[in-house]
């Protein structure tokens, strides 16, 4: 099912990249990873990814711009984006709401709850 | 003057008057009717005599006395005498009541009269008299006869239908004049009859004697009292006067208070605008005039709106009215783009209310709230910053954790570095959290420096004994640059050190393989210079203005390498103000940085070694 599936890990935190591509590797899917929000823009546009996974606080462009720029791309090609977060108050993240196919993931997350979502998205999707 | 009095005199007057009136009346009556009974007279005497004495005799005699009696009847006419040549008696006629009255001494004594004459007889009373008129009658050129005729002058009537209608209407306009000039006088009088009797009647002004203007009208009365209430008027005038000064002193007094509150709220550091009940200001403050850029007389009794053209503050302040209470806590935040770009302000209205609590007006604050916004802003901001540094390492944590215990990490060198993850985030977390603490304990003023004399030569060689290795990793020479003598100082030793190696630490993350960094200690007036150089990527300008920020992280990939909880610095550079020191950076991108520390010696403080 995970076949030939790509999912982008957004983060400027190396140990968390590295512990989604493991984890998404192994359940079969191929790995993008960018440091950045622009890094993960350009990917986004030239690998087409069927998942993107991002922080918000990230150096040169932040995760919300990210998800903001992106979220046109999504009427010919929809894609899920997950938004990893360390929330503060419940009003934070109402403009996700707002975003098509974007959901938000509280920090500290689970690795196997991402997975979960992809899975979900992407099965309903199919 | 009393008003009988006068009405008295006139209508002697008018009597008088009225009686001579009627003497002339009753002359010129006379003489009118004289010249009537003359005229007619003639007239019929001529027409008689115009017949011969054959006439009166014979058979013409009847037609003649007939149309005669016929005539006497119509024009009054008392007798009518013909006599011919010899006086001899032709016609003897006499007409009416009158007629026996008249004397033989009439009927004989005129028959000689030969010419036109109206000679008066009296008959009876003196005022009684007749008119005789005679004409001689001649036949052939010669005397024949005479005619005599006699009028009974008409009684003078004057109290005739048109002089009563015109005495009446004389009267009545006479009447109607009187009445006319009393009620004039009265009208007239009367403003000064009530001003006089308020003044007279009034208490402070009553005096002994004085007319009560009830009684009626009078000048005199009136002027009296007049003159002496000028007297009293004067006196009182005099009191007022003084009392006036005494109010003008008050008043001096009261605007000059006036203007001190003016001064005030023309001082203070907010907006306030005042107006009445229809929402025109009626003072605003200075603070509002510089920020709207208009002058005081521009704006005063304008209505609200048009001061500051700004729908939202007008319904705000409109929407007051319709609230009974004031709230409180309700408020407006506006921002005026064309003169205050990036300000905001806060808006709120309140009643002003008279001791009766009627409204007479409302009274509108003007706050700026610029700073206030940027301080949440900020402490929003630190915090989501806060949240992000604490949740990540707790994240690594708990995922890499997850996965070991799922067993999806089969790999035993993977397993290895999953727990030296684990382990290196903790200590992360745990320098994070203590960096926290410490900050906290800086920013709430509750870090007592635990001061005493610092050695600088231990302080320095403990700094570079704590980055040695690091740098040795990366193959980073430290050199020395000190001075033969170590100079002492005042502080605390453990926080500077904390500072200095935080400094020096990050000189060496920051300098690639290779570089070289110097330290160097020297001393300045009454201070101790640290100074670390690098060799390391540099800063940007911008980078440079913000490294002291809480958690600011540089986006140069060289440095988002590094690990750091992003306080280090911020922490530094309080500690070293806490010791009334100062740090200076200079920095040039691919060439390195140099952090320049400076702390007092306070050589004289006499506490613990």
């Amino acid at each position: 099912m995970a076949e030939n599936k790509t999912v982008l890990v957004v983060d400027d935190e190396s140990y968390i990249r590295r512990v989604l591509e493991l984890k998404l590797k192994n359940k079969g899917y191929h790995v993008l990873s960018a440091t950045n929000g622009e890094e993960g823009l350009a990917l986004i546009e030239e690998q087409h990814p069927e998942v993107v996974i991002t922080d918000i606080m990230m150096p040169k462009m932040d995760g919300k711009t990210l998800c903001e720029k992106t979220n046109g791309l999504k009427q010919d090609r929809p894609f899920l984006t997950i938004v990893v977060t360390a929330r503060i108050n419940p009003d934070e993240g109402l403009w996700i709401k707002q975003l098509q196919d974007t959901q938000l993931m509280e920090k500290p997350f689970s690795p196997t709850k991402i997975v979960e979502a992809i899975e979900r998205y992407l099965g309903t999707k199919k | 003057m009393k008003i009988k009095t006068f009405s008295a005199g006139f209508l002697v007057f008018l009597l008088v008057g009225h009686a001579i009136f009627m003497q002339v009346l009753i002359r010129q009556e006379q003489n009118a009717s004289r010249n009537e009974i003359y005229n007619k007279g003639n007239h019929v005497v001529s027409l008689i005599a115009l017949h011969t004495v054959g006439d009166f005799e014979g058979e013409r005699r009847d037609f003649f006395i007939k149309t005669l009696t016929e005539f006497a009847f119509s024009q009054k006419l008392a007798y009518c005498f013909v006599n011919d040549k010899n006086g001899k008696p032709i016609v003897t006629l006499t007409f009416g009541p009158e007629s026996a009255q008249i004397p033989d001494r009439i009927q004989t004594s005129s028959l000689a009269f030969t010419g036109l004459g109206n000679p008066l007889l009296n008959v009876g009373s003196p005022e009684y008299g007749m008119h005789e008129f005679s004409k001689p009658i001649y036949e052939d050129g010669k005397l024949a006869g005479v005619v005599r005729i006699g009028f009974k002058p008409p009684a003078i009537s004057i109290i005739s239908m048109e002089r009563i209608s015109l005495i009446g209407m004389l009267s009545f306009f006479i009447m109607a004049a009187m009445i006319f000039v009393y009620f004039g006088f009265v009208k007239a009088f009367k403003p000064i009859e009530v001003f006089m009797g308020k003044i007279i009647n009034n208490k402070s002004f009553r005096m002994a004697g004085a007319p009560s203007f009830s009684k009626g009208l009078g000048i005199t009365p009136v002027m009296r009292a007049f003159k002496r209430s000028i007297v009293e008027l004067r006196d009182r005038i005099d009191e007022v006067e003084a009392r006036n000064k005494e109010l003008a002193a008050k008043n001096g007094v009261l605007r000059f208070e006036k203007n001190q509150v003016v001064h005030i709220l023309n001082s203070v550091n907010f907006g306030m605008v005042i107006t009445d009940i229809q929402d025109n200001v009626v003072f605003i403050n200075s603070y509002i005039l510089r920020l709207l850029n208009k002058q005081q007389e521009d704006v005063i009794d304008s209505p609200l709106e048009k001061v500051f053209n700004n729908k939202e503050i007008t319904s705000f302040i409109s929407r007051q009215q319709g609230v009974k209470k004031l709230r409180a806590n309700s408020h407006l935040e506006v921002t005026f783009p064309e003169l205050a770009p990036n300000e905001t302000y806060r808006v709120s209205g309140s009643y002003l209310l008279d001791d009766n609590k009627a409204l007479i007006g409302k009274l509108v604050m003007f706050e700026n709230t610029t700073k206030e916004k940027e301080a949440a802003n900020t402490t929003l901001e630190y915090t989501a910053h806060l949240s992000h540094e604490l949740m990540t390492p707790l994240t690594t944590i708990k995922s890499y954790s997850e996965m070991l215990m799922d067993g999806e990490i089969s790999d035993s060198e993977t397993q290895k570095e999953f727990y030296n993850t684990i382990n290196s985030e903790t200590s992360r977390l745990s320098a994070l959290i203590k960096d926290l603490l410490n900050l906290s304990k800086i920013e709430m003023g509750s870090l007592v420096l635990n001061q005493g004399r610092v050695k600088s030569d231990g302080l320095f060689e403990d700094c570079i004994t704590s980055v040695e290795g690091a740098a040795r990793k990366k193959n980073i020479s430290i050199l020395r640059d000190v001075p033969d003598n170590f100079p002492t100082f005042i502080g605390d030793k453990d926080l500077l050190k904390g500072a200095l190696i935080n400094i020096l630490g990050n000189a060496v993350k920051y300098t690639p393989v290779n570089g070289k960094i110097q330290f160097s200690l020297s001393e300045e007036t009454n201070m101790v210079v640290f100074d670390v150089r690098d060799t390391g990527y540099g800063m940007t300008e911008e980078e440079l203005s913000r490294i002291f920020e809480k958690f600011y992280r540089s986006d140069n990939p060289q440095i988002v390498e590094q690990q750091g909880t992003g306080l280090g610095l911020a922490i530094a550079s309080q500690i070293v103000g806490l010791h009334g020191g100062e740090i200076k950076v200079e920095s040039q991108i691919g060439k390195g940085s140099h952090f320049s520390i400076k702390i007092p010696k306070k050589e004289n403080y006499l506490g613990r070694e």
